[in-house]
């Protein structure tokens, strides 16, 4: 009898185990204070200083009115001054200072990571009694703790990566307005546009680092396929598939990227091909997820995406493969023709090569995106932003935090991010604060080949942030179904249409 | 006489143990630490989940909202296709991975039980799958699937069945068959050991006796040994069930539920909800988790009920 009943209490302590692992962390969190209303932004004036230029901010609403201003891509200017590495930041908290923590993305780029040290050893240097922590991360296990600490009500950093899309931070007020507190002169005027929300007076990001969606390819893997690229660096629509074709044939895939541990990248072939055909306030339109997809544009790019798919367009390892690990595919296996990137993509690829990098001497080459039959934006280039930073509104130093983030704003920040990064700033810079790096001749023809090739074009910043359920959507469906053979086209769009932000 | 004193010996202890003579202050001393535990790590998240699932917060006007729905959420599972698929394939895992589970951690108890060769050897073996982090088992069996350099497709290409190199990870069909048998692989060993623990418990004279009256080894298996395991088998495959219902670390980690959520477990699709849905709604996974209990509540009934009446002494 007695075994009876501690078997049953047994048995339901169990259980209740099982509903707690379950179970999400449901700590109710305390209402946040709403963001402080602040006056409407005010565009900033464009200066000609070198530095991504959006050709059209994120809600222009006709294609027609697109700026025709070509972007002047970021690039090393003569050195004033030998950079050098910076010393480690102090990782445990100075008595007797205050304490600022900052948690970061990008704990597998170096240079990224030697920029914010940079900046966070020069505040340091100006205002003593402050001691600022800063702990590396990567991106999706840093949300979780952001949202897990908020949601808990302790243990948040003061400044913290962020990202436009998670809007779910700024309504639930988790972000400090910095509206009045960066110097948004110092800025692209996009760079502005991206911390702002419809119906939300503020904004609430710190950017540094633009994106510019480029494609590379490999050019002996060209070479050895066959592959003459026009001079014009655009392939047509029928030309880009035969390309596809040519490149399988050599052994190669057409396309590195893979969904491993980024489960949206295989998404990005069709979202700038959509942006080819139909602009950026046709990407809007559609990537928003407020429009139907039931349209011959989108079935258009939809159903090229099979056929790019069925010619070889991904490497078969596609469902495995991290973001690491493609980079290393496309620039030291150099498995795949090309691959369909970021500008970001030298965060990864242009570190010490011991460390997964990649040869200086594998020089590769741009294209522009395929030329899709009927578009009229050839000349365009999709562009967006690298995360940024925000003050989250549970620390008790907001105020330094706000301080440190006007003080990242200096020009002389954004060309150090050029010069050690080798990836667009969004900070207006001088030739004259251009830093010299060691070393950063060797990355030359890689400016040189991108001005080539997207110099000429018109920058577009469309704003594509949507809901929960259309994201969901378009990872299964488009990134891991489309691109795997899945799904068909009528079931992508009748999928898509089922998970739109607004009906 | 013994016998009177052990009786006396009965009835001075019962006098000792009334309520009024317990040590209440050691009782709770003991108690407090892991009663302690024990409230506010696992009925406090409970009960809180129980409260949210009747709630929905929303982020807005820069405050987090927490609004009554009544049973919204729970209606509203019925019509999410993800949490069908969820469900379904978590349900396919529990019948599926505890009959394998069951059927091979049986077989392989009793050969160690009669002492095979190496059976030392081979209880080590099989056992040392469950000293393995579930995530380096994930990574590892990612490896081993990938389509393009994984050892099961290079093995199958090397002797030439080139169409059986699939991309195990990647299809509709495969994916949710491929965690089942990771998940079997890393966790029979306990299965197994526990019931190798049950057949030590049987008493040698039984098995003695039935051989004198002549009884083989597959006879006294059969007819002796498994009708004595039962209470731990039972035990055992309630525990195998509760553990395919709430799988999550391995799935997380070789296919993320993916590729549209082909492999999606219920409980994959809680944390999706609940932190990866650009939304800060706890209400929704919270439903999700509740009904969940109560579907394995009603799981582990059944089983106890049905295999109970066929339990023999």
């Amino acid at each position: 009898m007695v075994l009876k009943v501690a078997t049953k209490i047994i048995s339901i302590i169990i259980i209740l185990a099982i509903l707690a692992a379950c179970a999400p962390a449901a700590t109710p969190a305390p209402p946040t204070a709403a963001p402080k209303p602040t006056d409407p932004p005010k565009a900033a004036a464009p200066t000609s200083a070198p530095t991504i230029v959006p050709a059209q901010p994120t809600k222009a609403p006709e294609p027609t009115q697109a700026p025709t201003k070509a972007p002047e891509p970021t690039k090393p200017a003569a050195p004033t001054a030998a950079q050098k590495p910076t010393d480690p930041v102090a990782s445990t908290p100075i008595p007797g200072k205050k304490v600022v923590t900052w948690w970061s993305h990008w704990a597998n780029e170096p240079a990224k990571v030697q920029v914010i040290e940079q900046i966070v050893k020069d505040y340091e240097t100006a205002n003593p009694d402050v001691d600022i922590i800063l702990v590396w991360w990567d991106k999706n296990p840093l949300r979780d703790a952001i949202r897990n600490t908020m949601t808990a009500g302790k243990g948040a950093p003061d400044i913290t990566t962020f990202d436009t899309e998670v809007v779910e931070w700024v309504k639930a007020g988790w972000l400090a307005d910095l509206e009045s507190v960066l110097p948004w002169e110092n800025f692209n005027p996009a760079a502005k546009l991206d911390g702002q929300y419809a119906g939300i007076k503020g904004n609430y990001k710190y950017n540094i680092g633009a994106a510019y969606n480029i494609i590379l390819y490999n050019k002996e893997a060209f070479q050895k396929a066959g592959v003459t690229v026009p001079a014009n660096f655009q392939f047509t629509q029928d030309e880009y598939l035969d390309v596809i074709k040519k490149c399988k044939a050599a052994g190669y895939a057409g396309n590195a990227q893979a969904i491993g541990n980024r489960p949206v990248t295989a998404y990005f072939a069709p979202m700038w091909l959509l942006f080819n055909l139909t602009g950026p306030a046709g990407l809007e339109k559609y990537w928003k997820g407020e429009s139907s997809w039931d349209t011959p544009e989108v079935r258009q790019v939809l159903n090229y995406m099979v056929d790019l798919t069925k010619a070889g367009f991904w490497p078969p390892t596609l469902t495995t493969m991290t973001i690491d690990e493609y980079h290393v595919y496309f620039h030291t296996q150099r498995k795949s023709c090309m691959l369909w990137v970021p500008t970001w993509y030298t965060g990864r690829a242009f570190k010490p090569e011991k460390d997964g990098g990649q040869s200086p001497d594998f020089k590769f080459g741009m294209l522009r995106y395929p030329a899709m039959k009927g578009s009229q934006y050839n000349d365009y280039v999709l562009a967006g932003f690298e995360s940024g930073y925000a003050v989250l509104t549970q620390g008790k130093v907001q105020d330094i935090a706000k301080d440190i983030l006007k003080f990242a704003s200096q020009p002389k920040y954004g060309a150090l991010w050029v010069a050690l990064t080798n990836s667009p700033t969004v900070i207006k810079y001088q030739a004259k604060d251009m830093p010299k790096v060691e070393g950063a001749e060797k990355w030359q023809w890689y400016w040189d080949e991108f001005n080539k090739v997207y110099g000429p074009l018109k920058v577009a910043t469309p704003d594509t942030t949507h809901c929960g359920d259309f994201e969901a959507a378009l990872v299964s469906l488009v990134s891991q179904g489309l691109s795997q053979g899945l799904v068909t086209v009528d079931e992508v769009i009748k999928g898509m249409n089922a998970k739109l932000c607004k009906k | 006489m013994a016998g009177f004193a052990i009786g006396q010996e009965i009835k001075k202890g019962s006098t000792r143990n009334s309520p009024a003579r317990k040590p209440w202050g050691a009782i709770v001393m003991f108690l407090s630490p892991v009663m302690l535990y024990y409230l506010i790590f696992i009925l406090y998240p409970i009960l809180a989940t129980f409260f949210y699932s009747f709630h929905t917060i929303e982020a807005t006007g820069g405050k987090l909202v927490t609004t009554f729905v009544g049973l919204q959420n729970f209606f509203e599972l019925f019509a999410d296709d993800i949490f069908l698929i969820s469900v379904k394939n978590t349900i396919i895992w529990s019948i599926v991975g505890p009959l394998m589970e069951m059927l091979v951690a049986t077989l392989l108890a009793f050969i160690i039980f009669f002492k095979i060769p190496f059976s030392n050897f081979f209880r080590t073996a099989w056992f040392a799958p469950m000293l393995v982090s579930g995530v380096i088992v994930g990574l590892v069996f990612k490896w081993i699937f990938n389509f393009d350099w994984g050892l099961i497709n290079v093995s199958l290409r090397a002797i030439g069945l080139d169409d059986l190199a699939l991309n195990w990870l990647g299809r509709r069909d495969t994916p949710l068959w491929v965690v089942i048998f990771v998940h079997f692989w890393a966790t029979f060993g306990y299965s197994f050991v526990l019931l190798l623990a049950g057949l030590s418990t049987i008493s040698n004279e039984l098995i003695e006796a039935a051989r004198i009256d002549g009884a083989s080894e597959p006879q006294i298996s059969l007819k002796i040994l498994f009708p004595m395991l039962m209470p731990t088998f039972i035990t055992v495959l309630i525990l195998s069930f509760m553990g395919k219902m709430r799988a999550f670390h391995i799935v997380w980690v070789l296919t993320n539920g993916g590729p549209m959520h082909f492999s999606e477990t219920v409980a994959t699709y809680v944390q999706k909800r609940a932190f990866g849905w650009s939304t800060l709604d706890l209400g929704y996974p919270s439903a999700i988790a509740v009904f969940w209990f109560g579907v394995v509540i009603v799981g582990v009934s059944l089983i106890n009920r049905w295999l109970k009446t066929r339990v023999e002494y």
